[in-house]
């Protein structure tokens, strides 16, 4: 038998609560907190990069060929590139300070603008900084090692590397276009009467 | 006659906190079932709350602006859970809203029917937006309130909580004549 006394709504409200109050003491430590869990995050990328960087800095050091050199170089730039991309669109912000003006439906739309901006086309900022790289990399392959060792090495790596381009650029197109779907629904909920 | 001094933020954050205290905490629980993660989230937005009125200029109530900031952090909070976890959202136009699967059966068969349990399954398993729509009509807010902090025209509200009573019916209706 159905003895459901109350309406969802009352159900809703008259629910059990800890009844939890933070000192604004405690709100100044947890916001600073906030802040610096914010720097930690980016200086943990800049040093996720800086590792790569220092790879490619020993192959630099190590290696005596000039073509190989300067693939290394590339890399190294290409890497610097896409972290500053990364810092730029899409690390970690801190919480915005004015988020009562927003309404619900705007400041959702606009985070899901912001990630898909990011994702939309990875090509001119993730993927093409790196391409460089692996041209001059194929060149100081070929012209290094003897033949047919240096064409079988080319083929290894840039075909891995197209492989992996073509994932990552496919995979993030699918984010977009997913993205774009709910940001359209949220357009036509708004317009809508 | 000296004019009466502004608030301040902090007299303005103990107010909120006071008030709303009770409605932000049931809020939390209707985005986070880890109870962990939850009083993270609500201790999130009790921060972003403080933080928020230093910029409160009174353009709009302080209600809404208390629910629109909650709402808002614990939007962010569904966005980047959704990267760790393959739940599917649905929302309140989706046929699939009619055949949610029960999260009450199985570990909880003996809370199967707890009222509130099946309340916040539903709730749960909300797109964002609709969450923010059934959360504050289960606070009791009219529809020109919901449509301020949301951001949806009155029409729009009307509709979807239209169907949300619908759904809210069908949904007790049916378990209750489970559990008999």
């Amino acid at each position: 038998m159905n003895n459901l006394p109350n309406t969802p709504q009352q159900i809703w409200q008259c629910q059990p609560v800890e009844s939890i109050k933070m000192s604004t003491e405690a709100l100044r430590q947890r916001s600073g907190k906030f802040e610096r869990m914010f720097r930690w995050r980016n200086v943990r990328e800049y040093v996720a990069s800086l590792s790569a960087a220092m790879g490619f800095g020993y192959f630099f050091v190590t290696t005596h060929a000039v073509l190989f050199r300067i693939a290394y170089v590339l890399f190294i730039v290409g890497l610097g590139w896409v972290v500053y991309q990364l810092h730029r669109k899409g690390s970690a912000r801190s919480m915005p300070a004015a988020m009562g003006t927003a309404t619900c439906l705007q400041f959702f739309r606009a985070e899901l603008e912001r990630q898909r901006d990011v994702v939309k086309n990875v090509w001119p900022w993730y993927l093409a900084p790196l391409v460089p790289g692996f041209v001059i990399l194929t060149v100081a392959t070929i012209r290094t090692l003897p033949f047919p060792t240096s064409l079988a090495s080319a083929a290894w790596i840039d075909g891995v590397a197209a492989v992996v381009f073509l994932l990552v650029w496919r995979m993030n197109r699918r984010a977009a276009r997913r993205l774009q779907r709910i940001i359209d629904e949220l357009y036509a909920a708004e317009n809508s009467q | 006659m000296i004019p009466a001094a502004a608030p301040t933020q902090d007299e303005l954050y103990e107010d909120a906190a006071s008030t709303y205290g009770a409605p932000l905490e049931r809020l939390a629980r209707a985005y986070e079932t880890d109870p962990d993660i939850r009083r993270d989230l609500l201790q999130d937005i009790h921060v972003a709350l403080w933080r928020s009125f230093e910029s409160f200029d009174g353009r709009c109530s302080t209600r809404t602006w208390i629910y629109r900031v909650a709402h808002n952090v614990a939007a962010s909070h569904v966005m980047r859970q959704r990267r760790t976890r393959s739940q599917a959202l649905v929302g309140l136009e989706d046929e699939e809203l009619e055949n949610l699967p029960d999260a009450t059966t199985g570990q909880h068969a003996a809370d199967r029917s707890h009222a509130l349990d099946r309340l916040l399954n539903l709730i749960q398993r909300l797109k964002p937006l609709d969450r923010h729509v059934i959360l504050s009509y289960l606070e009791g807010l009219d529809a020109a309130s919901i449509g301020e902090i949301t951001g949806l025209s009155p029409g729009n509200v009307a509709t979807k909580i239209h169907r949300i009573k619908t759904v809210l019916a069908r949904q007790f209706q049916q378990r209750g004549s489970d559990d008999e």
